[in-house]
């Protein structure tokens, strides 16, 4: 599609371009008002104007005739570098018809399946608005976006140069896939850090190897959370790993209610376990110990009951 | 003549009432053609309560709800309630016997073979322990074939303690104090069960207070002591009711015992009787409880008799005094003064006289004839979060190590705060002088290692309540949900029934 | 049934809620009664010794309770009418007696304030 549009762009252009020689051709149909012929071509147009000049043997030339090689050379105007320049959007056109190109010529090469090709943060709409400095519709730009996906895609392993450069010209500021975090590792001491949150509850869990013993806020297990269920789902990411007796478990958490606390720190104990066993992702993920719950409490609105309740309603 | 009805609308088809209908003619000659707007304009609604919001009234509904009916059921009779509470069952004939449970005797208590395995309460004692109050409604002791404890490491010490005060060798006749404090559920109160258990095995008399909170919360009587003493105050019932519980449990070894000292202030002592029947003074008179609890502790504490009595003499057993919920005692009881002023738990008495037993005696040990003291923190009535209690706890155990209350590592209370002296000067018993007496201890009960909880769960298994094999990862998981093998709440998560997922 | 003060009262109930009973004598008062005494507050009014019920007997009747407070009541009233203080003249109209405000919540006032009062 982003091809065949980029094409009709290029037609575009063309009708743009002959206004210019429409306006020559003006001038010239004042001393030839038999010529009618309006055609769309250079080169038709200086037919018929060689045409006309067979009948202007007649009569006494009005100017000195026009050497062409030099009128090719000499504009009778300064010509803008680009040939979009009169369009509403000459820059985007631009890299519209750098990117065509280029994608006409490597064509060919192989391509990878979209999921396996590297990860690129294109600018977004607003950005890339400000990029160009023009109005940019939504639709052509999801073209242009298309055509740099396709790109993209050529096998990460051949990819020329210069697809490589011109791709990395459309990349927002600060690449967020871009960004490596640091694999997280053990302290010098043997421990794993790990954070969670869950409603209004914040845990840290120091992780160490250990014989089981669990110590929350200073105190142990069963002070912490009267309720075993609570203490089931704040251990469970060992539980569900049975590594319940091979771990300590020193943990810090502090605000929201004790189901909040008791899951914020399986969270932040699923973190801390990974660092010591990366393989375990699966299973943990399987036992739902890593998926991060964001939801919090909306806040109450004045003129409401409750976050959305209104009061009733009462006629009069 | 122009019909009253209209017929372009014909309204006045409608079933009207008759009496809001004007008779035809008088419509007739009110209203030539249109009739309905004479006959149907509504009377404007007075301006009520409900047209107009008045001044300072909410605009939201203000609904009043119907009150629910409901029959109330009679209550149940007097007392029934509380019987209902306080009733404990100690057999679930539906639970499984348990093959070849050992019983806890004089050879089981001190076997540390046995160290994790649950060794059942001899059924002829049972009724002592009733009678001392050693069980407690919640301790789960109903779920089971029949009562049993864990035998774990502190039980074990315990056992050899009181083997070596009741034996032959050098440590008889020694006397030990201890606090027992820990986290809840860490099995205080059954440590005591364990230990009075032990002293009915060692035929010791057996002092309990099992409720230490009922006696400063007022609900029971008191009175000044004396005109002498009016600042100390003197429960009779609930002495009474020591000496009862006393006497119903120890009733074999005081039968054996007679009076063999004077009693002058209590004239119904004659020399010769038994001291069973002494307690029983008080029992029936509870006037004189004190006097008589006074003059039981005197012949109990005795190592010979006065002269002229020896022929009644025998020689005294050692004594077992177990206090639980110790932190009610540590601060103002709900008693008030006749000046309208709260009353010091340790100006009552019965208080007084148990805690006084903490200090290092005078010349001979506190218990003579040796024994024990273990005074539990309980934590299942509620007990006040004491701040001195705790400071002086930290500093019997410092004490106990060796540290000097000089020295600049002695805990002390932090400064601006507020302390009870009195609880401070109840603690602080120095190294006693006495060779056979021991030095206040602080014991911390924790929890079971991962051997006993073992035994403990195969208990529970083997009694049909966990049906799951017990292996090592079950046990450490269990041990690990239990706070470190907290047994209460291990005895928790073994009774809970899992629903197949 | 016991008698304190020529009142019966049942067996079965507490001894504090029974002083209470009096006019004029309300938790406090009944609460330091008790303790004058050394009558712990859960006691029931069976178990009190003889002695006791004298004791409290006594007591009670040294104390302006009942009619004799009712009457003292109404005399202060009276007099403050009759001096022609304000106070007085707030009862009689009645209205509130010490200065709160009376655009609203006059409704105990206007129950209660009057000369001949009701007790």
């Amino acid at each position: 599609m982003g091809w065949q549009s980029a094409n009709s762009m290029v037609h575009a252009l063309q009708s743009i371009r002959s206004p210019r020689h429409l306006r020559a051709l003006l001038s010239r149909r004042s001393t030839n008002s038999a010529h009618t012929n309006t055609g769309a071509s250079l080169s038709t147009h200086i037919q018929t104007w060689n045409d006309a000049r067979g009948y202007a043997t007649q009569v006494q030339p009005a100017a000195p005739e026009i050497n062409f090689e030099k009128f090719q050379a000499l504009p009778a105007r300064i010509i803008p570098t680009s040939p979009a320049y009169f369009s509403g959007s000459p820059k985007f056109i631009d890299h519209s018809l750098r990117l065509e190109g280029i994608l006409a010529k490597y064509a060919s090469l192989p391509t990878v399946p979209a999921r396996e090709a590297p990860r690129m943060a294109w600018f977004r709409l607003p950005q890339f608005r400000e990029f160009v400095g023009e109005p940019i519709p939504t639709k052509k730009y999801k073209g242009l976006l298309r055509i740099l996906q396709r790109l993209n895609r050529i096998d990460p392993a051949i990819t020329p140069r210069e697809v490589r450069d011109t791709l990395n010209d459309f990349l927002r500021p600060g690449n967020p896939y871009d960004i490596k975090l640091a694999p997280r590792t053990l302290d010098e001491l043997g421990r794993a850090r790990g954070k969670g949150k869950r409603k209004a509850s914040h845990a840290v869990v120091h992780l160490v190897e250990g014989e089981g013993e669990v110590l929350i806020n200073g105190k142990s297990l069963t002070e912490a959370f009267p309720r075993v269920h609570d203490r089931e789902s704040a251990t469970w990411a060992l539980r569900c790993s049975s590594r319940l007796d091979k771990y300590n478990v020193w943990a810090r958490v502090k605000g929201g209610g004790t189901t909040g606390q008791a899951e914020a720190i399986t969270l932040a104990l699923a973190r801390a376990l990974l660092v010591h066993e990366p393989a375990l992702k699966p299973i943990l993920r399987r036992a739902g110990v890593i998926t991060v719950d964001p939801r919090r409490v909306e806040r109450k609105k004045p003129g409401r009951k409750k976050a959305r309740k209104m009061p009733t309603w009462v006629k009069r | 003549m122009v019909s009253p009805l209209c017929w372009g609308c014909l309204t006045l088809l409608r079933q009207a009432p008759r009496t809001i209908l004007p008779s035809p003619t008088a419509v007739s000659q009110a209203a030539a053609f249109h009739t309905s707007a004479a006959i149907y304009a509504r009377v404007p609604a007075p301006r009520g309560r409900d047209s107009a919001v008045g001044y300072r009234r909410s605009t939201s509904a203000n609904i009043k709800k119907k009150r629910k009916v409901s029959e109330r059921a009679r209550p149940p009779p007097v007392g029934e309630r509380k019987a209902l509470r306080k009733r404990i069952v100690l057999s679930n004939p539906n639970a499984l016997e348990v093959e070849g449970m050992p019983e806890l005797s004089e050879e089981t208590m001190v076997d540390s073979r046995l160290r994790g395995t649950v060794v059942g309460l001899p059924v002829p004692m049972l009724d002592q322990l009733r009678a001392v109050q050693a069980f407690k409604p919640k301790q789960g002791w109903s779920i089971f074939r029949r009562p049993g404890t864990v035998l774990r490491r502190e039980t074990l010490e315990m056992g050899r303690l009181f083997e070596n005060i009741s034996g032959e060798g050098e440590d008889r006749g020694v006397v030990i104090k201890r606090i027992i404090s820990g986290q809840r559920k860490s099995g205080k109160s059954v440590h005591l069960l364990q230990a009075m258990a032990m002293g009915f095995i060692k035929k010791w008399v057996v002092f309990t207070v099992p409720e230490a909170g009922e006696l400063v919360s007022a609900t029971n009587s008191y009175a000044p002591l004396s005109d002498e003493n009016p600042h100390l105050y003197v429960q009779n019932e609930a002495t009474a009711a020591l000496l009862s519980r006393t006497a119903a449990a120890n009733k074999a070894v005081l039968s054996k015992l007679r009076v063999s000292q004077h009693h002058p202030t209590l004239s119904a002592a004659k020399p010769g009787m038994t001291l069973e029947d002494l307690a029983k003074i008080g029992v029936q008179d509870p006037a004189s409880a004190w006097t008589v609890f006074q003059a039981l502790w005197l012949e109990l504490t005795s190592t010979s008799a006065v002269p002229g009595l020896e022929k009644n003499f025998t020689p005294r057993p050692p004594i077992l005094v177990t206090v639980d919920g110790l932190a009610h005692w540590m601060t103002h009881s709900k008693y008030r003064s006749a000046q309208f002023e709260p009353i010091h738990a340790h100006d009552l008495v019965f208080v007084r006289h148990f805690l006084s037993l903490l200090k290092p005696g005078q010349d001979k040990p506190t218990l003579p004839n040796g024994g024990a003291l273990l005074y539990a923190t309980s934590t299942t009535t509620n007990p006040p979060s004491v701040y001195s209690f705790d400071v002086a706890l930290k500093q019997v155990a410092a004490r106990h190590a060796g540290v000097d209350p000089s020295s600049p590592e002695f805990p002390q209370p932090e400064a601006y705060s507020k302390t009870d002296p009195r609880v401070f000067e109840a603690l602080s018993s120095p190294k006693p002088t006495a060779a056979k007496e021991g030095m206040l201890e602080h014991q911390v009960l924790g929890g079971v290692t991962r051997d006993e909880a073992r035994g403990f769960l195969e208990y529970f298994a083997r009694s049909g309540l966990l049906r799951e094999t017990i292996n090592d990862e079950l046990v450490g998981e269990k041990w690990t949900l239990a706070g470190g093998g907290v047994i209460g709440e291990l005895e928790r998560l073994g009774r809970r029934v899992r629903v197949a997922a | 049934m016991v008698f304190i003060l020529g009142v019966n009262f049942p067996e079965r109930n507490l001894v504090k809620k029974a002083l209470q009973s009096f006019f004029g004598i309300g938790n406090d008062t009944s609460a330091r009664l008790l303790a004058r005494f050394h009558i712990h507050p859960t006691c029931k009014v069976g178990e009190l010794a003889n002695k006791q019920v004298l004791d409290l007997t006594a007591a009670l009747s040294d104390m302006k309770i009942e009619n004799d407070l009712r009457r003292q009541i109404l005399e202060d009233i009276k007099r403050l009418k009759e001096t022609g203080t304000i106070r007085g003249r707030r009862h009689a109209l009645g209205l509130p007696v010490r200065g709160q405000r009376t655009r609203t919540q006059i409704k105990t006032a206007i129950k209660l304030n009057r000369i001949e009062r009701r007790l």
